[in-house]
């Protein structure tokens, strides 16, 4: 049994980790680098293809990868293991130019969305966070009409 | 959402090199904040009178299962009062 003030300080230490609220300083630093500073890896998986680029934080391009450009052709593009291949494939480049850390950026539900990740750390790149970033329009376009199958 | 500040909402910090981990996190966050089914649902236009019927499905559903949850673990307690108190 841990005593009281053991398991105290081990959640404080636990929200230490993960409150960096914008606005406060935190202490993380992979690399010498802030959160701020790292690389960004922009996955794109749409519903017949999945897209990668790895830009610097500027959004500088620094790597760029689909499935297509693996040699999958139409109905293949839109599985899970094009995905890996091109995920494995854009941390290959990226680590070409000297990219250790990365942070993903999710746009999209496709078929790779999961896959793609999983071929960035199969590919050698550290993912230090995953964030959501699809589009979500609060009543804007109008979308196409329904499918009747 | 230019407008936003970016990496702060809906990010995940991965711990420990588990990504899996992290990307079950997010997507429990994204569905229990609903925001997965917004977009699935945003995919293909809903006419306003799908919209209105699906709404009104949604609420009898929700007080059906609360109603159903609340009989169920009231006739599953294991807690009683004695019946026979005093006795």
């Amino acid at each position: 049994m841990r005593s009281f003030a053991e398991y105290g300080n081990a959640r404080i230490q636990q929200v230490q980790y993960l409150s960096s609220f914008p606005g406060q300083e935190s202490s993380l630093r992979w690399e010498g680098k802030k959160f701020d500073e790292l690389p960004i890896a922009h996955i794109k998986a749409t519903y017949n293809n999945t897209h990668i680029h790895v830009t610097d934080s500027a959004g500088q391009y620094m790597a760029r990868t689909s499935c297509g450009t693996e040699g999958f052709k139409n109905v293949k593009k839109s599985t899970p293991i094009a995905a890996q291949t091109a995920g494995i494939s854009a941390a290959a480049k990226a680590q070409a130019k000297g990219v250790r850390f990365v942070r993903v950026l999710l746009k999209g539900l496709g078929p790779g969305r999961q896959s793609a990740v999983k071929g960035l750390t199969m590919g050698g790149l550290k993912v230090v966070s995953i964030t959501d970033n699809t589009p979500v329009p609060h009543n804007g376009c109008r979308p196409r009409k329904a499918r009747r199958i | 959402m230019s407008k936003h500040l970016r990496f702060v909402a809906r990010t995940v910090m991965v711990q420990n090199d588990n990504v899996d981990a992290a990307y079950k996190v997010l997507n429990r966050v994204l569905s229990v904040d609903g925001v997965a089914d917004a977009v699935r649902r945003k995919r293909y236009y809903e006419k306003p009178c799908r919209q209105r019927q699906r709404e009104n499905y949604e609420a009898c559903r929700r007080v059906y299962h609360s109603e159903m949850a609340r009989k169920v673990s009231f006739i599953s307690q294991t807690h009683r009062q004695d019946p026979w108190a005093g006795c």
